[in-house]
């Protein structure tokens, strides 16, 4: 059992394919009661659950797992990154839809080398973290060069902490910063300790704050 | 002098069978053989030099006590024909009609054992008992053990005594060597190789215990029965003394914890004590030792080692956890599979405590069906094992809950075997799941082709986000043995994913994709977004409880 928080609640808020008309009602939407399940040996009906329940587009696992932060213009204008935080305190950094470097651009590279050393050569093991680095909000991450002639960014912390690893299937498959920047094209995931946290946070906007500040709403 | 050790208690408690036909002897039998004990008996008194006799009942010693010190051995010496009118003859011839000797011992404990061969004992918030007879120290534990409502066929006896008692022994050994130590008797007889007071008092105790527990005594017994005699006085005396004396003198212990000396202080004030030189010894004891107007304190302790009940357990609610789980002493979930199932199985038993154990574990909102997964509540203290039938009943209780959350299946009492075969069995397992998923199109029929082909596919893990702030982050790889998707009539995105996966995969992940960390996902492999809503564990391949 993982001791991660879940909404546990977050179908009932979400439209039902019943509320959007989407499904037939000759489909029966009934649920085994209990003493039914209990006598049925063969679980199978027990498996099978209730599609009136179901919401039509289910929330995304990101949703559903993270608290979604904004840096917008962090160093620089039009560098808006994003940091997916998780209730057990790790922090996703990536590049936000809105990001410059997104914007009717191809990625061709994602170079890790920055800095004083290749982030994607840190290796980070056991369960205390060893060999981790501590980085600041504004050491950089790695740099996204684009198709755009020899324009390149700068990816950054965001926030203060130790960083665990790197997106390192960005270095073969830049383009995935293209297809899927807030899923498969993560950066990198930073732990920051408690207090650390606090501090960022007030730095960063909320998802509403960030729709809102680029008229995405 | 001889300190009891594992190998003597091993002799001692084989030689119950003989005490217990003394003891039928003088119960049940003619007069005819009671006066053969007796016999036997006062034979055996007239062996013994006299007038150190008569010294050692003016000092204070026990008739048991002398017995031992003599190397009597046999078993009807510790039978309870043995009282102090059997030395009536001796004093008799030596003193005429003085009686004072024996007046004198019925007024005080034996200046050796404390009382404990005298069969004297006190208990908290109780007057004193005085007997010589070892059927009162039995009712008094066998009446214990029925309060505390053990239910035994079996128990192996531990006694411990104060320390304070090899003292004595010593310096009693110490004054009989300063005066008789010339005399041949003293050579020949009085040698160290006796009966300790330990050894005796089991001999003494053992098969009037078995009589009125009706249960054997046997050292691989698991209800051990425990009897703890104490002398608050006495020991604390001999602890502060010895302590200080012994080399390091790191053990200094207050005086508030030492009354009751745990058997590791037991061993050091032992070892201290032999390593005292005879002169050292004398400074520090008085030689013979006082007298004593006060029986030890007997503490009785019955403990049965813990008993297992395995099974498999069902969980039919995604809101019910496998443990107990308090976060900032919140309760996550309604309940837990461990104290729905603890919590019928504890009163049954009648245990102190239980303990939860379960071979592998799933997500508080993962529900758990099919063959169910095994686990084993170790009872400590059980007063009752459970028979086959009432096993059938706390099944049945548990199955027919109000709320159906738990079911278990295959309950069976296990001895400490019960651990292994878990262990041995979570080994090598395979888990099948039902997984209800949402794509973000539609689903093609080529689609339940392409997963029905993939078998044995090799998937690798990166430790998922959800857990890598507390694990070590690896990549792992893992086995998906083989995947079947089930439709759902009236929904095109919405399906059921069966699938059999190696031991240790994150289900979870591996259909989401944890954003991109575990590669191939089933998103990865049908080229499309894919999210799982609810998780169920339809069989656990294990080879324990099926
Ligand atoms: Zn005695």
């Amino acid at each position: 059992m993982e001791k991660e928080q879940k909404d546990e609640g977050y179908f009932d808020k979400t439209q039902t394919l019943k509320d959007a008309g989407m499904i037939e009602f000759s489909v029966p939407c009934h649920r085994p009661s209990s003493s039914e399940q209990r006598k049925e040996e063969e679980p199978h009906e027990l498996l099978v659950p209730d599609l009136c329940s179901l919401p039509l587009t289910p929330p995304t696992a990101v949703d559903c797992n993270f608290t979604c932060y904004f840096a917008p213009d962090f160093m620089k204008p039009d560098h808006d990154q994003y940091v997916y935080r998780h209730p057990n305190g790790l922090c996703v950094i990536g590049l936000a839809s809105t990001h410059v470097a997104l914007k009717g651009n191809r990625v061709k590279t994602v170079d890790f080398n920055v800095g004083k050393s290749n982030r994607s050569e840190i290796k980070v093991s056991g369960k205390r973290k060893r060999n981790a680095q501590r980085f600041e909000p504004n050491t950089a991450l790695c740099k996204v060069s684009t198709s755009n002639g020899d324009t390149s960014y700068i990816v950054r912390c965001c926030v203060k902490g130790s960083l665990l690893e790197v997106n390192e299937r960005l270095i073969k498959q830049a383009d995935l910063l293209n297809s899927s920047a807030d899923r498969e094209g993560y950066i990198a995931i930073i732990m920051p300790t408690p207090t650390d946290w606090i501090k960022a946070k007030n730095q960063l906007l909320s998802l509403e704050e960030f729709k809102k500040l680029r008229g995405l709403c | 002098m001889a300190i009891s050790n594992e190998k003597e208690e091993v002799i001692s408690c084989s030689k119950v069978g003989v005490i217990v036909e003394a003891k039928e002897a003088q119960i049940s039998t003619g007069p005819s053989e009671g006066e053969a004990a007796d016999k036997i008996i006062s034979d055996t008194v007239l062996s013994l030099p006299s007038h150190a006799i008569l010294d050692l009942l003016s000092i204070g010693v026990c008739t048991r006590c002398i017995f031992r010190l003599f190397g009597v051995r046999g078993q009807i010496y510790w039978s309870s024909l043995l009282s102090p009118t059997i030395f009536a003859p001796l004093i008799q011839k030596s003193n005429g009609s003085d009686d004072e000797h024996s007046k004198g011992l019925e007024s005080e404990f034996c200046s050796i054992c404390l009382g404990i061969l005298q069969f004297g004992f006190s208990k908290e918030k109780q007057n004193l008992v005085k007997s010589e007879l070892i059927n009162n120290v039995s009712e008094e534990i066998a009446k214990f053990i029925k309060q505390e409502g053990h239910e035994i066929d079996s128990f192996s006896l531990e006694v411990s005594i104060p320390p304070i008692i090899l003292a004595n022994e010593r310096s009693v050994w110490l004054y009989l060597k300063k005066k008789y130590g010339s005399e041949r008797w003293f050579e020949e007889k009085f040698h160290a190789e006796h009966v300790t007071v330990k050894d005796a008092f089991k001999l003494a105790i053992t098969s009037s215990l078995e009589t009125l527990l009706t249960a054997k005594s046997e050292i691989s017994s698991s209800s051990r029965i425990r009897l703890n005699h104490t002398h608050s006085k006495a020991s604390l005396n001999l602890e502060k003394e010895s302590v200080e004396n012994a080399d390091g003198a790191n053990v200094k212990r207050g005086a508030e914890c030492s009354e009751q000396s745990n058997g590791k202080t037991d061993a050091a004030i032992q070892r201290s004590l032999s390593r005292l030189q005879d002169h050292a010894f004398c400074e520090r004891f008085k030689s013979p030792p006082e007298k004593v107007n006060e029986p030890c304190k007997l503490e009785i302790i019955c403990n049965r080692a813990p008993i297992y009940i395995g099974g498999r357990y069902l969980k039919y609610s995604r809101n019910v956890s496998q443990s107990r789980w308090l976060i900032d002493d919140e309760r996550k979930g309604e309940a837990s599979v461990e104290e729905i199932i603890g919590s019928n199985i504890l009163p049954v038993c009648r245990g102190d405590n239980y303990k939860f154990h379960a071979a592998g574990r799933e997500d508080i909102d993962v529900r758990m069906l099919g063959s169910g997964r095994p686990f084993l509540v170790e009872i400590q203290n059980a007063r009752h094992v459970p028979s086959e039938v009432s096993i059938g009943e706390m099944e049945e209780k548990i199955n027919n809950l109000r709320e159906k959350l738990v079911r278990v299946r295959n309950l069976q009492v296990l001895g400490s075997e019960g651990w292994t075969l878990m262990r041995e069995g979570e080994t090598e397992k395979q888990k099948q799941y039902a997984a209800l998923v949402w794509i973000s199109r539609p689903l093609e029929d080529e689609d339940l082709q392409t997963i029905a082909s993939l078998m044995d596919m090799s998937i690798l893990q990166k430790t998922p986000v959800r857990v890598l702030h507390r694990r070590s982050p690896l990549d792992r790889e893992k086995i998906i043995h083989w995947m079947k998707i089930e439709r759902m009539v009236g929904s095109q995105q919405y399906f059921l994913l069966h699938l059999c996966t190696e031991a240790g995969t994150y289900i979870k992940e591996f259909v989401h994709g944890d954003l991109g960390r575990t590669y191939p996902n089933l998103g990865s492999i049908l080229k499309c977004r894919a999210e799982i809503l609810q998780l169920d564990v339809t069989d656990v391949k294990m080879d324990c409880f099926n």
